[in-house]
């Protein structure tokens, strides 16, 4: 749910004109909204949209990264997924139901 | 909803990281302490949002949030809303500065319309207004 509104949010600062990047973890429930530009770490569960606790690096790898979508020729509405093996777990992100 | 699905709006990002401000959104229940809590009791969910300032110190936040284990946030509340993060790569030369305001809100709610239609608008306005930001990063929680 909250990686749903999420986007919500995101779509209406990017219509004020200011570009925007979301690090998502429910990848498929974002991606049902059309995120303008999206990084999924894959793997990460819930709760640890940077990574763990503690995890400096890491967190700073991953909003490094993020904020590099910017420059990059991302696409509109897809999600941008990357690796970060010192993160040590794969957790299955949420599934959307199909109806 | 009255946005397409089809059509995502999408701004260029025209300038350079390293002279740009950045602000964070956050889904992920996150507000200072001496702030109101978000009002997890109503099953509707809550539609409103807390502005947290640039100088916040992590140690005055917290999460109130019922629909995710945010004990890994309560550690170290930088794995939802990365301000210390920031401020690392701030001091690389990564970004340029850190925004005026940042916003927490609690992502969960059955009240979708007012959501889309009232609380996304509201924080894209404090944005905009307030928080001088070049670049927002938002987070899910």
């Amino acid at each position: 749910m909250c990686h749903r509104t999420v986007v919500a949010v995101q779509r209406e600062i990017e219509m004020k004109g200011v570009p925007t990047v979301l690090i998502t973890v429910s990848p498929e429930v974002s991606a049902q909204m059309r995120p303008p530009r999206a990084l999924y770490p894959n793997g990460f569960k819930i709760g640890n949209s940077l990574g763990k606790p503690g995890l400096r690096d890491l967190q700073k790898k991953v909003l490094r990264d993020a904020l590099t979508l910017l420059t990059e020729n991302t696409r509109p509405g897809e999600i941008n997924t990357r690796e970060y093996p010192e993160y040590g777990e794969y957790h299955e992100p949420p599934r959307v139901k199909k109806v | 909803m009255s946005i397409s699905r089809k059509c995502v709006p999408f701004t260029p990002f025209e300038g350079q990281l390293s002279k740009s401000t950045i602000a964070i959104v956050t889904a992920g229940g996150v507000h200072l302490k001496d702030q109101e809590a978000f009002n997890i009791a109503d099953e509707l969910g809550d539609l409103t949002f807390r502005i947290l300032p640039e100088d916040v110190e992590t140690s005055d936040l917290m999460v109130t949030h019922h629909h995710y284990d945010h004990s890994d946030a309560d550690e170290d509340i930088n794995v939802v809303f990365p301000i210390d993060v920031l401020r690392d790569l701030r001091d690389e030369g990564f970004i340029g500065g850190i925004a005026r305001k940042h916003v927490g809100y609690m992502g969960y709610t059955m009240q979708l319309k007012a959501m889309y239609e009232g609380t996304a608008r509201e924080i894209a306005n404090e944005i905009d207004k307030g928080s001088r930001a070049d670049v927002v990063v938002l987070t899910g929680g």
